[in-house]
């Protein structure tokens, strides 16, 4: 893997792990209790929707950065 | 920087388009992409040092799409021995955007398979021509044809496998979803109804029908680029995935047996399948004017060699060759008539319905169809260079480009992709921790469906609003919206004469407010015509055209020639004078049949000391009207007066009439005096004129009319005005019907009739008109569309749109914006009403 496609590849994955993150602390920090399910499925998608937005973005960014 | 054009198969809407454009420009070395998702092309620059085209190519197969290649089959002869051969084969194989190359001495042939639009026939041959050997093709438009439509068969008969998937097990699926409901539970078995069966079920139709979507997703991912697949693999990946948890571990937490949305995943795929396979159906369907085009093309051609009569492949004609064609033949390729007299119907090329008479001398056109007598022609033009070669090809070249219209609607499609997941996130989100609790009713339902949703839990909740969202927002009609109308409207064009050069033509023709006609050449017939034969007393008309035809039988002069052929056409008998003496600016001097006769302008009876004091008030009128008097005297008496004048074409006044009301602003511009433009402009029915404008200045005429705010049309000869099309917004050059390849302008007009300037403009308006109602169309499916999806309605109603509806929804846009374009079809402009 080339030097632009591995930190893309960092910089969505983090940022979408992190929003994962904030969701679930979000979760918690609501005062609602929702289920364990709710809480990691929600997680799961709000990572996987992330990932798709932030992608092309970065990877877009990263090639343009290296030409 | 190297520009080159690939030809791209399997891109369904504009945000494909917008991902390969993207994966392109994200390639190391390329400066700018733009493609076209109607004709299926991405054209690139790119820098050869840092990226060759076969890179561009893998970039774009990348990502799931094909890249059709193209082959050519040549005739190499001179080569003598293996090492000329590898020479061959070694200069092709240099050329960007050649694949292979089969170079065979002993059959004098080469087999080049190469990438179309990155490197042309012309440049293969050129590039054998250039190493000393002759050089031929066999290849024709109608392999073109034929690969297109495999294509499209391919594409149709893969979307029409999957249908056969994915109906008759949706349906199943369907029934077993309800069938504890309304009148089902007393013929659907229970056992349909388990969650088991339905997984089983649903599977296929999620993995064989739907994995298309999962593929180019993936694909697309891995290179940076997003497209509505990503919708649909999203939208389909989650409802079936939820469901699939349900059934299998119904204790996970994500709403047990009530919440298997099994139909959402199975009738998802199948909508989406449904709307790609009537897609495929009909899309082609609007290029129909290219493909009638290329099956003008006649396969045969009888030609005379050696004396005989042979048939031969009408490739194989070559230039020089003398063509028959018997009554009811096409014509080959274009030429010359050089034998026999017809009547040739050229309605498919010219868009005239009157058959054309055709004697020799006259030009002929190939593809055209003669309808009655059988004549021979000398081949002229042949292959590629003939009328409808380029005619194809200008027209391909038109609809491979983009208007600004086009563009914004791409870039709003193209970034719709990402906006949209942002709004699945947003309402996701927004479910899952407000509205759920603050709006949930047990008795919700989905809208058209019996289903309750009265066990779903906030996430199951909360994701069906979010998937829903993701599928209805398919931004695909909006990608169609303009190029398929441009599209129709390019190939309405060619049909009825009128070439658009681009896409950007037909926006700007639209919204013309101001066309500007050339005199010479456009309004009038460009060649001088007898108007008036006016006797002296004691002198009849026919003696008095008789001895000026005599006089000038043998000139040269176009006014003269003017004469003879009025008098032929009088049917008057043209004989030859004894003597005949030109006499420069003044006019001629002959003897017939032993008397001496004058033919000239007033200097010249002066010179000669001829009285014509009475003829001067005619002569006065005549010039009144713009046309030449010219004064004939015999034996030193004045005969009479002869008018020669360059006459409108017919039907201009009723093409100015039509402009007019329309509401256009009609002038004329000419370099000829005041006077006689002024006549013209009468008879034709324009009111303002600009006369004795040099030609250099008529690019200055249109740029004062612009400064004054009007959108010009310059309508003129495509070769001498050329500075004055370049400089208006619309340039209109008046065709030959032969040689368009050389015409400049953004239009053409094949035949000279100003009535198609009329249709030319109709047939824009009518475009941009249906690209207006596809925008509509598509704009309100997603702006009515998302809203609900959402859930907008659901506090008020406890009712929110099923993945599956919104499926439908999402196909019926695509398809009520391909079926109105081809409503366009219909269109016949107002001169070509009957």
């Amino acid at each position: 893997m080339s030097d632009p496609a591995r930190k893309s590849l960092l910089i969505y994955t983090g940022i979408s792990l992190a929003a994962a993150l904030l969701f679930l602390l979000a979760t918690y920090a609501t005062g609602i209790s929702y289920p364990p399910v709710a809480r990691t499925g929600g997680a799961v998608w709000v990572f996987i929707l992330s990932m798709i937005i932030t992608m092309p973005i970065v990877i877009s960014y990263m090639n343009k950065r290296h030409i | 920087m190297k520009q080159t054009s690939i030809p791209v198969e399997g891109m369904t809407c504009a945000a494909c388009v917008a991902r390969v454009e993207r994966a392109l420009k994200n390639t190391p070395g390329v400066t700018d992409a733009v493609v076209n998702l109607v004709t299926g092309k991405a054209s690139v620059e790119y820098d050869p040092e840092k990226v060759s085209v076969e890179q561009l190519v893998n970039t774009i197969r990348e990502l799931g799409y094909q890249v059709p290649t193209g082959e050519i089959h040549l005739t190499v002869r001179g080569m003598s021995c293996a090492a000329c051969v590898a020479r061959v084969e070694r200069a092709l194989s240099e050329l960007p955007g050649v694949l292979n190359v089969a170079v065979s001495l002993p059959a004098e042939a080469a087999r080049v398979t190469f990438y179309p639009g990155t490197v042309t026939p012309t440049q293969i041959k050129e590039a054998i021509a250039g190493l000393g050997y002759e050089v031929a093709e066999k290849a024709t438009g109608q392999e073109a044809l034929d690969r297109e439509r495999q294509a499209r068969r391919q594409e149709i008969h893969r979307q029409a496998r999957n249908m056969w998937v994915a109906w008759p097990l949706s349906i199943l699926v369907m029934l077993g979803m309800f069938r504890d409901v309304w009148i089902f539970p007393r013929f659907v078995p229970e056992f349909m109804g388990n969650t088991l069966f339905l997984w089983a079920l649903t599977t296929p139709v999620v993995f064989i029908a739907g994995w298309q979507f999962f593929v180019h997703s993936f694909n697309g991912l891995k290179k940076g680029a997003t497209d509505m697949n990503l919708l649909y693999a999203t939208g389909i990946g989650a409802a079936y995935i939820i469901a699939t948890i349900n059934t299998l571990w119904p204790g996970a937490g994500f709403g047990g047996k009530g919440a298997t949305f099994f139909e959402s995943a199975a009738l998802l795929t199948a909508f989406i399948v449904l709307g790609r396979y009537l897609e495929a159906l009909t899309r082609g369907r609007v290029s129909e004017a290219i493909r009638k085009l290329l099956n003008l093309q006649p396969k045969t051609a009888r030609v005379i060699r050696e004396g005989r009569e042979m048939e031969i492949a009408a490739l194989d004609v070559v230039p020089g060759d003398v063509v028959v064609v018997r009554p009811g033949e096409s014509i080959p390729v274009d030429g010359r008539v050089i034998e026999g007299h017809s009547a040739v119907d050229e309605s498919m090329i010219t868009g005239e319905s009157i058959p054309v008479e055709k004697k020799p001398g006259d030009e002929v056109i190939g593809a055209t169809i003669n309808k009655t007598g059988t004549f021979k022609f000398e081949a002229t033009r042949v292959g590629r260079d003939t009328a409808l070669a380029q005619i194809i090809r200008l027209v391909e070249d038109a609809q491979a480009t983009k208007a600004p219209v086009q563009r914004l609607a791409d870039f709003v499609a193209g970034h719709f992709i990402a906006g949209v997941h942002v709004l699945a996130l947003a309402v996701f989100l927004f479910w899952f921790f407000y509205g759920y609790h603050a709006f949930f009713r047990p008795d919700s339902h989905f809208i058209l469906s019996p289903y309750s949703l009265a066990q779903v839990g906030v996430f199951g909740f909360a994701l069906l609003l979010s998937v829903t969202t993701l599928v209805i927002s398919c931004p695909c009609a909006l990608g169609l919206a303009t190029p398929s109308a441009m599209m129709a409207g390019t190939g309405k064009g060619a049909e009825n004469g009128i070439l658009f050069k681009g896409a950007d033509a037909v926006e700007a023709t639209a919204t013309l407010q101001a066309v500007l006609f050339d005199k010479t050449g456009t309004i009038t017939r460009g060649e001088p015509s007898l108007t008036g034969v006016i006797p002296a007393p004691g002198f009849t008309r026919e003696e008095l055209l008789s001895l000026a035809a005599a006089a000038e039988k043998n000139s040269e002069h176009p006014l003269g020639e003017a004469i003879v052929r009025g008098a032929e056409k009088a049917g008057v008998a043209v004989e030859e004078a004894e003597e005949f003496e030109a006499i420069p600016g003044h006019g001629i001097k002959a003897r017939y049949q032993g008397r001496t006769i004058l033919l000239g302008n007033r200097r010249l009876m002066e010179r000669e000391g001829v009285s014509f004091e009475a003829l001067l008030p005619f002569v006065e009128s005549l010039e009144q009207d713009g046309k030449t008097a010219m004064l004939l005297a015999m034996d030193g008496q004045a005969a009479g007066v002869i008018a020669v004048a360059d006459t409108i074409k017919e039907n201009v006044p009723q093409a100015i009439a039509r402009l007019k009301k329309m509401g256009m602003q009609v002038i004329m511009i000419t370099g000829d005096n005041r006077r006689t433009a002024e006549a013209i402009a009468r008879q034709a029915g324009i009111e303002k004129v600009l006369a004795e404008v040099l030609p250099q200045d008529k690019a200055e005429e249109v740029r004062k009319l612009q400064a004054r705010g009007l959108r010009v049309a310059m309508v003129g000869d495509g070769i001498n005005d050329a500075p004055a099309l370049a400089a208006a917004d619309v340039g209109m050059a008046i065709g030959t019907g032969t040689d368009i390849a050389k015409e400049t302008g953004e239009v053409i007009l094949i035949k000279a009739d100003l009535r198609d300037v009329v249709s030319a403009i109709e047939i824009a308006r009518a475009t941009m008109r249906k690209v207006r109602q596809n925008l509509v169309w598509a704009f309100i499916y997603n702006s009515l569309g998302i809203p609900i999806a959402a859930g907008v309605l659901y506090p008020f109603t406890g009712l929110i749109v099923s993945p599956e509806l919104a499926a439908f929804f999402m196909a019926m846009s695509s398809v009520s914006v391909t079926l109105n374009t081809l409503l366009l079809k219909r269109f016949v402009p107002s001169m070509k009403r009957g």
